[in-house]
């Protein structure tokens, strides 16, 4: 393949970015539903 | 609390989760390199579809914001889903400034050029930004619900400047190969379906992680919400009898 390394180096940026926002989300999200009172947040 | 049902958002996230990795087989490996370009191509194949997300990010964000600027639909629910779009806004924003730069190394020779497309969709990232700066500062949940869904309509003034600038100015930047005024994409065969799917791939992308981000936004505000009643609960709470000392023995001889 001819540019790979701007080729895959694009690819892998954007999976790793959205990838790491995803996660950024969920964790946050469990945190923040872990301090609700019970049967809430739904 | 949720834009989807749990069952519907669980399967907007497969799907988006399948065509994402069907679109690197297809982008990657089953699309031939352009003849001009070569496989510099092939970043085409995200550029297009992030950037269209962008877009489409902004238009949800300054859609929520007028309806909660209109006094009938006025509602948290538009507040909170325009604050949602317009960082995944960013994020796509800057992807697409990534992307582009990569590919225009091989391609035009320099990671960056001072050109109309990539100056105003600059601008368009630094405006969001500002945006989701502005939605940080500590104000009543009025008043900052207000101020940021009037940002965001100014800030949305800049999304048609980006997409015709091609067409208003000379640039380095092609003109509309996909999204021009025919929708008829400039190119042909597994080239132009690999660039269709990854424009569904990446949107069935955003409504999944729109609907997790608002969700997310919604618990940070019921905390939020919790914290300030507790405290009003704590400072308005009756205060209780101070507990009385015993006088200290008075010993036998002690002068008065």
């Amino acid at each position: 393949m001819r540019f790979a390394e701007y080729v895959i180096t694009g690819w892998a940026l954007t999976f790793a970015t959205l990838g790491a926002y995803w996660l950024r989300i969920v964790v946050r999200t469990k945190r923040a539903e872990a301090t609700l009172p019970d049967g809430e947040g739904e | 609390m949720r834009l989807l049902k749990p069952r519907v958002a669980m399967a907007v996230g497969v799907l988006s989760l399948a065509s994402l990795v069907t679109l690197v087989i297809l982008g990657l490996f089953v699309a031939p390199p352009d003849a001009v370009q070569s496989d510099a191509q092939r970043l085409m194949y995200l550029h297009v579809p992030v950037a269209w997300v962008a877009y489409l990010a902004f238009g949800v964000t300054a859609l929520a914001s007028a309806l909660w600027l209109w006094p009938r639909t006025r509602s948290m629910v538009w507040d909170r889903l325009a604050g949602s779009s317009a960082e995944l806004g960013v994020i796509f924003t800057a992807l697409t400034l990534v992307d582009g730069s990569l590919w225009g190394k091989p391609v035009w020779g320099v990671w960056w050029a001072w050109d109309a497309r990539l100056v105003t969709t600059a601008v368009l990232f630094f405006l969001y930004l500002g945006y989701l700066a502005l939605r940080r500062i500590p104000s009543s949940v009025d008043a900052r619900a207000k101020r940021c869904a009037i940002a965001a309509l100014v800030a949305f003034a800049d999304v048609p400047i980006v997409h015709f600038s091609v067409d208003l100015w000379r640039t380095l930047h092609q003109d509309g190969s996909v999204f021009n005024e025919e929708l008829d994409a400039h190119i042909h065969g597994v080239m132009a379906f690999t660039l269709w799917f990854g424009v569904l791939a990446f949107t069935l992308l955003y409504v999944y992680l729109l609907d997790r981000r608002y969700r997310l936004a919604a618990l940070d505000e019921e905390r939020e919400e919790r914290e300030v009643a507790l405290a009003i609960a704590e400072r308005v709470a009756p205060q209780a009898p101070p507990v009385p000392t015993p006088a200290p023995p008075v010993e036998m001889g002690t002068p008065r």
